[in-house]
């Protein structure tokens, strides 16, 4: 049951694709210092465009993800398949783990995590796809619950629903030792569970319980108990160690930016002292870059984005496409929340991307499919009211009129 | 969310932000000193600077025997740079837990980059910055060495390190974390440095060369451990010679045992000339109107001044009785100067107070004995008693240091004071240096003034020459000096001072002398001083038979053409 098509959002719009071309912009600049670094640390022989060259490819996938989402591809036939998504999703995952305690050359592993598919020239990252599927399939779970009735439940609801998190968590976390993911995935149902219907007190009660499983997650690991005490020692100003290292760089970055930054291709710290400079810690040397001026501005377009996610969420008069854009919506606020908290020091490192920002092809491409749906689902909105739309055929907001396939202009 | 984020980024950019760029000023700032070249040194080959020390880059070779593949990098050093090995690899690769070891020093460039292409892992290549001394041993005692930390020590080097130096300059600048510069930021400073001169030196190679050889031949055959010989240009002052015999190498300047071999015996050592002194006492005299070769008075062979008896030398019986100044500079009598200079005073009978004043005035102010001569080398002053010191036997040691006893002074000074008496009566400053070389010009050097002081007449001068002709006579006889040169010099034997007191059992012999085309004025002052501990080295044997090879080493060398 839709709406009239009328004319997307153009916030969403231009928010995604100024952020990336941003995103490529700072690639540009401190690309070849990555490359640089490298080949001096590790006689390694990167082209000094190599990362530019990567993530312009990352970008043009993405772009064509994006607007595949957006026009081409109907959200109500991904809704359709979304079990087959789903399980697609968890097999590759799956596979994954295999190949990689099988020792298979398919699987690339990084400092000993095995998180992607190594297929030739290009790697691919099942996580990302999990992220996606889940909100697809958390979208139509939810919305068939909620038809049912059995929202709450603990046989009809709980149960499937802890055994798909459970097992999506287990090869996220234990598998790939991806613990960002985890933090984006439980993010992900949290969001969307909030807007289900679901009494507060088992709301609550299922926040209590994971915040203890991840306290507990955390005490019993000294990996991650080391990077708690390099927080904390970095909040209290304590003496630098080997741990607070990123932290302790990623706040110099941003400190030296001061008001209107250094300017682009003037980031030292993306010389080697800063680790992770174009992945995970792209936000500090944004913050050397342009500065707190520079930082506001990329903080209010993501608000931006966010908050038309949320009017969209809000405005969708069908309950699978609101529960998939809120999805979509626990997601990006999760990565972003995340990411720029861990750079201020305000949350222990978690090593999770910047969306649209960070160097990455896999978690771009996923994320800008997910925002182009959103984006496609814009259209439909019920309160909206657009200079374009035809008012006369407007029927109201449960009409059943559907919308005919031309393409707004 | 978003505004505890904005607000955290607030705190660190704008209310932090000196902090954090104090704190990446720490982190990125790279200061290096960028090493100045040291000059190089050059003497003269006829007209043309010649190098005798020059700067070489060389590398020492470092492995870590616990990686470094033992037969690899063992191989690879014997076939490029064999010469330069400096362990016993079988050694090193047997001691447990070394993970360090210098295996070769001083390899030249070429060697070295031939060794790094073959790639073996583990080893490392340090760069030095080497003195090469091209003459290898010759004039060691003139030019000194460079330490380990690139100062210069003794000699050449030593004095006048604050020009071969230069000055390093200093490179501040934002670097990656590889310390590699960076061209981004505004606080970057580069002082280039400034590099330091090449000196070009007086010093006539080949001639210095040939004098060291000769030398060499006379120490070898002699008593003498030791000798220095230094030869000077009358008529300018320069130097043309300065060796200090035994040598030692420069280049390996840390194989020395005993430290005085770095000594410049020549301006670094004041020592008693002894009877050489008498062309001083008797210039005076002379230049005072007081006395001339012809003057004579009563010789008894003894005096007893101040209670101390002074003895001649020479005591054969002929001589007792009246003889004229000329026979007593020839037979070295101590009474004939000690009559020079009562004769000063105005009194023939003692001496007295204006007679040490007069002494004084000439050997200190006018042949600058007893202080700095101001060549560019480390020198010592030397000692003159002043004609009011409160001490007992004041006279006695003046009439000591019409002889050359009782009073100590530097080769150099004794050479420069000669000179002025032989070369018309001026005295010139000595010098070492030429000037400073660039663009291949010596530009001359202005950190040396001549002092250029006519301090004795043309008369006085032509008497001393004729005089100290007169005491080589036999010399021309013998064939010696051969004829048509105006050759002419004066010996010296001091008792050496061995704990305070002179000693019979050690004497130190000098010789000075002049050589030049006859009735001309002297072209070269060769002077020669030979010692050993524990020998009686007379001025009359070896070092004036040392000094009769090297005049006419001289005569060839320089083509000074015989008068005809």
């Amino acid at each position: 049951m839709k709406n009239r098509k009328h004319k997307s959002d153009l916030i969403i719009l231009f928010a995604t694709l100024g952020l990336m071309a941003l995103g490529l912009i700072i690639i540009y600049a401190i690309g070849p210092m990555r490359a640089n670094v490298l080949n001096s640390t590790y006689g390694t022989d990167y082209d000094s465009n190599f990362f530019f060259l990567g993530q312009l490819r990352s970008v043009g996938l993405s772009l064509l993800a994006f607007f595949a989402a957006f026009k081409w591809i109907p959200y109500k036939y991904i809704k359709k398949s979304a079990k087959i998504i789903m399980i697609t999703a968890l097999i590759l995952s799956v596979m994954l783990w295999i190949l990689a305690l099988a020792g298979s050359s398919l699987a690339r592993c990084e400092l000993g995590e095995c998180r992607w598919f190594n297929l030739g020239s290009i790697s691919f990252q099942p996580a990302e796809f999990l992220k996606l599927a889940l909100v697809v399939y958390l979208a139509d779970f939810l919305t068939r619950k909620k038809a049912e009735g059995n929202i709450g439940k603990w046989k009809e609801f709980w149960f499937p629903l802890l055994i798909i998190c459970g097992v999506s968590l287990f090869l996220v976390v234990i598998a790939q030792g991806d613990l960002g993911t985890g933090v984006a995935l439980i993010s992900i149902v949290f969001g969307m569970l909030l807007i289900s219907g679901i009494p507060a007190r088992q709301y609550l009660i299922m926040v209590a319980l994971v915040l203890a499983v991840a306290v507990g997650a955390v005490m019993t690991s000294s990996h991650r108990m080391e990077r708690v005490d390099a927080w904390l020692t970095t909040l209290s100003g304590g003496e630098s160690t080997d741990s607070t290292y990123h932290i302790e760089n990623a706040i110099l970055a941003i400190g030296t930016g001061g008001l209107f930054g250094v300017g682009v291709g003037n980031s030292v710290q993306a010389t080697g002292y800063l680790p992770e400079s174009i992945n995970d810690s792209v936000f500090a040397i944004m913050g050397e870059t342009f500065g707190f001026m520079g930082l506001f501005l990329i903080i209010l377009v993501f608000g931006a984005l966010l908050l038309r996610m949320l009017k969209v969420a809000e405005n969708s008069p069908d309950t699978n496409d609101r529960f998939f854009v809120i999805g979509v919506f626990s997601w990006t606020l999760a990565q972003v929340v995340v990411n720029i908290m861990a750079m201020t020091s305000l949350v222990p490192v978690t090593g999770i991307t910047l969306p649209l920002l960070s160097y990455g092809g896999t978690s771009m491409i996923f994320i800008a499919f997910a925002i182009g749906l959103v984006l496609q689902l814009s259209c439909y909105t019920s309160r909206e009211v657009n200079k374009n739309e035809d008012i006369s055929s407007r029927r109201g907001l449960r009409g059943a009129h559907y919308p005919n396939r031309r393409r707004s202009s | 969310m978003l505004a505890i984020i904005l607000v955290r980024l607030f705190f660190i950019q704008i209310v932090e932000h000196g902090h954090w760029v104090m704190k990446a000023d720490e982190q990125h700032t790279l200061l290096e000193t960028i090493v100045a070249k040291r000059g190089e040194i050059y003497m003269m080959e006829g007209e043309k600077p010649a190098p005798v020390v020059l700067n070489q880059t060389t590398y020492q070779i470092i492995i870590d025997p616990s990686v470094t593949n033992q037969d690899e990098i063992k191989s690879a050093l014997e076939s490029y740079a064999k010469d330069y090995i400096v362990v016993d690899f079988d050694e090193i690769y047997h001691t447990d837990g070394l993970r360090y070891s210098i295996v070769a020093k001083n390899v030249p460039r070429e060697l070295a980059s031939q060794i790094s292409e073959l790639g073996i892992s583990a080893v490392w290549f340090q760069k030095n910055n080497q003195r090469v001394y091209p003459e290898n041993e010759m004039a060691s005692g003139l030019l000194g060495f460079v330490n380990a930390d690139g100062i210069g020590q003794y000699g050449v080097e030593g004095s006048l390190n604050h020009l071969l130096a230069g000055k390093d300059g200093l490179l501040k600048t934002t670097s990656d974390i590889n310390n590699v510069a960076l061209s981004i930021g505004n606080d970057n400073i580069k002082i280039p440095a400034e590099d330091g001169k090449d000196i070009v030196l007086s010093i006539d190679r080949s001639f210095e060369r040939g004098i060291e050889e000769i030398a060499n031949e006379a120490l070898a055959s002699s008593a003498a451990t030791n000798v220095a010989v230094l030869a000077m240009d009358p008529n300018t002052g320069e130097i043309l010679a300065m060796a200090n015999l035994p040598n030692y190498n420069p280049g390996n300047y840390g194989n020395v045992t005993d430290s005085s071999a770095y000594i410049n015996y020549t301006t670094e050592v004041p020592y008693e000339p002894a009877s050489i002194c008498k062309s001083f006492a008797f210039s005076a005299a002379i230049n005072e109107g007081v006395m001339t070769p012809h003057t004579t008075y009563y010789n008894q062979g003894y005096e007893i001044i101040d209670s101390e008896t002074i003895n001649n030398a020479e005591k054969r019986a002929s001589l007792n009785g009246y003889i004229d100044i000329q026979t007593a500079l020839y037979w070295s009598l101590n009474t004939g100067s000690i009559y020079a200079l009562k004769l000063l005073g105005n009194n023939t009978e003692s001496i007295n107070q204006q007679g040490r004043e007069k002494l004084y005035d000439y050997y200190y102010n006018k042949f600058r004995l007893g202080q700095a001569t101001g060549i560019e080398l480390a020198e010592a002053e030397g000692f003159v008693w002043s004609p009011n010191a409160e001490i007992y036997g004041l006279n006695a040691a003046y009439a000591n240091m019409t002889f050359g006893q009782n009073l100590s002074l530097t080769m150099v000074q004794v050479a420069s004071a000669f000179s002025a008496i032989v070369n018309g009566g001026i005295y010139h400053t000595p010098t070492v240096v030429k000037g400073t070389l660039k663009n291949d010009k010596i530009i001359p050097f202005e950190q040396t003034t001549d002092a250029e002081d006519k301090i004795l007449s043309d008369e006085t001068s032509a008497t001393m020459r004729g005089m100290l002709i007169n005491n080589r006579s036999s010399k021309v006889l013998w064939g010696i000096d051969p004829p048509g040169y105006a050759i002419g010099g004066k010996t010296g034997t001091a008792q050496a001072i061995k704990d305070g007191a002179y000693t019979m059992d050690e004497f130190i012999g000098s010789y000075i002398g002049f050589v030049g085309t006859e009735e001309e004025l002297p072209k070269i002052v060769i002077m020669v001083k030979m010692w050993g501990e524990g020998q009686k080295i007379e001025g009359n044997k070896d070092p004036m038979s040392l000094f009769d090879s090297l005049s006419n080493y001289a005569i060839n060398y320089f083509k000074i053409k015989p008068k005809v």
